[in-house]
């Protein structure tokens, strides 16, 4: 039975009349409305399409924002893998999804409700923005949203699926949120569509060059995961709230351990290059290590020389930052700081563990990512370190030079525990740098000065930068093989989650 | 006409790839040196390589055009 049927009983004469009514008032209400333009479900069928089957309940159904339509927003709550999540989705079919003051009012009842109850939020967005006829109502209500927005970032998960046309309140509400998801071709997000950017400054641009999920995914670093489909954004919906508890401090959601991929464990002492200069695609060396299983990368295309994942390790759902030196040379820069900042953030406030595996040059140096804010934004990665209070493991698989050995979860920025590779190197700058500095004179003097140069950052390299100064201080905790990695963290995870001695 | 450029700031290191040189996607066409990291440049598309617009040596930033390749002729 759905909230469409009324049960059918034989009636006295008497309830003849307001059974009929309310049957009446249903199907006025859930009758489907053919969707416009590349949309292919209602408001009503996204959400159920989201949530698990026959699971959706809607919250005030015979609201009305007048004239016999909807208040312009599907709301209520239904369950992912029998998890209660609350979802809101935008009612195109009324007034194009534009936020008046009966439909923010509606919103911020399901907003209310999620973080009151400790459950996760899904907003399905599809909006042109404010009701321009509802004039300031309409403004104090997308305002509300964002209180809300801002409030519930402290209590519970939000994630925004950008499936229309998204302009003004329905952009600003999801860049409050925790993840974006865009549909291709589909969703845009901008302050204001192609017409009034022409008006305002003569620029002319098309709605998917001002706010496509091209733009945002690759460029501006707005939104997370870019899909094809609304049967993706749904599916990765579902994917991302599998790693995440309901709720801050509510449990995570533990399964059962699974070995890593055999092939990828067994290629693991040989994956990484002795020779630092050399690339090589970070995905293979997680593979051997993490759970065989689901993952979820974020934000793949924006800042590559970082990637940011949930995963799992023996079971436990972590949160995973690993330097790819396939993209970039693994480096850290503005974009890359902001982005893995976002992430451990992210992880702390859900308790989830951090997972660090580092091969990084350093921090991009030079004019561009000067003028970027390289240093403010490299800073907010420092920050987000300290401030995690979620568990932090970390490794050095090959090399960790100066800031960006501090940044990517050091000791001292409180890592519970950290490993390096016996084949790494930790220093204040790779060998080439630091010779070059070290021995100015002596190169200067020299007859080959390139073969003095190598064969002075060889002996540097050995003596100065092996990992075995970092672990004779008890700056990091041991040296270990690459096949030991795995169950040393899963190890530490078993001690910092409690799970041993329960 | 597709043109494969540089990632990141860098100095040319190595040009693989000669000009009329028939290449395929995820072919490399030239090794950028930065960070003291040899950074390969792939093809992205494949057809034959029109114009080598850089030298070994050169200071190329993130964005500029180091080698074009006609498609056309794939």
């Amino acid at each position: 039975m759905t909230q469409l049927d009324t049960p059918s009983v034989v009636s006295a004469p008497d309830q003849a009349d307001h059974r009929s009514t309310l049957t009446q008032r249903r199907q006025d209400r859930f009758a489907r409305v053919e969707p416009k333009g590349k949309r292919v479900f209602t408001a009503r069928e996204r959400a159920e399409m989201l949530v698990d089957d026959g699971s959706f309940v809607e919250m005030t159904p015979l609201r009305t924002a007048g004239g016999g339509a909807g208040s312009g927003v599907v709301a209520g709550w239904g369950t992912t893998d029998g998890h209660a999540v609350v979802v809101v989705s935008h009612d195109a079919a009324v007034a194009s999804g534009a936020i008046g003051a009966v439909m923010a009012d509606a919103i911020m009842k399901a907003q209310r409700f999620a973080i009151d109850k400790g459950y996760p939020i899904v907003y399905i967005n599809d909006s042109g923005g404010a009701r321009i006829h509802d004039g300031i109502f309409a403004l104090h209500g997308c305002g509300g949203i964002f209180a809300n927005n801002i409030e519930a970032q402290q209590r519970i998960p939000q994630i925004s699926l950008i499936i229309g046309p998204c302009a003004g309140a329905a952009a600003y509400s999801p860049a409050l949120t925790d993840w974006t998801i865009m549909v291709k071709e589909q969703g845009q997000m901008f302050l204001t569509g192609p017409e009034i950017v022409k008006a305002a400054t003569g620029e002319d641009a098309t709605a998917e060059e001002i706010g496509g999920s091209a733009l945002h995914t690759k460029v501006s670093g707005v939104a997370h995961l870019e899909v094809d489909s609304e049967e993706e954004a749904f599916h990765a919906t579902r994917l991302l709230l599998s790693f995440l508890p309901t709720h801050k401090g509510g449990p995570q959601k533990r399964h059962s351990s699974v070995p890593a991929n055999p092939g990828a464990a067994e290629r693991l002492p040989t994956l990484v290059p002795d020779k630092s200069s050399v690339v090589f695609d970070m995905n293979a060396l997680l593979d051997g290590v993490l759970d065989n299983g689901a993952r979820l990368e974020l934000m793949p295309a924006h800042a590559p020389s970082i990637l940011t994942l949930f995963g799992r390790l023996d079971g436990h759902a972590v949160g995973i930052l690993a330097n790819q030196p396939n993209a970039r040379g693994g480096i850290l820069d503005a974009k890359a700081s902001v982005k893995a900042a976002r992430f451990v953030e992210f992880c702390g406030r859900f308790d989830l563990p951090v997972l660090t595996f580092v091969d990084v040059p350093g921090f991009l140096p030079g004019t561009v990512e000067e003028g970027r804010g390289v240093i403010t934004h490299g800073a907010k990665l420092l920050k987000a370190y300290v401030e995690t209070k979620s568990p932090k493991l970390t490794v050095v698989v090959r090399k960790a030079y100066g800031g960006a050995y501090i940044a990517m979860g050091s000791a001292s920025l409180g890592a519970d525990v950290n490993w390096a590779w016996s084949g790494s190197e930790i220093a204040v700058m790779g060998p080439g740098g630091a010779v070059a500095l070290l021995h100015r004179r002596a190169l200067k003097a020299a007859e080959e000065p390139a073969k003095l140069r190598d064969e002075l950052a060889a002996v540097y390299r050995e003596e100065v930068a092996r990992p075995y100064i970092a672990a004779e201080a008890g700056i990091v905790d041991d040296v270990i093989l690459p096949e030991e990695t795995r169950d040393r963290m899963a190890a530490a995870l078993r001690m910092l989650t409690h799970e041993s001695s329960l | 006409m597709f043109a494969a450029r540089a990632e990141i700031v860098a100095n040319v290191w190595k040009i693989v790839a000669r000009e009329g040189d028939q290449v395929g996607v995820g072919d490399v066409l030239a090794v950028l040196e930065s960070m003291k990291m040899e950074i390969p440049v792939y093809a992205e598309a494949s057809g034959f390589v029109s114009k080598v617009l850089v030298e070994v040596g050169q200071i190329v930033q993130e964005g500029d055009p180091l080698i074009e390749i006609d498609e056309s002729h794939a």
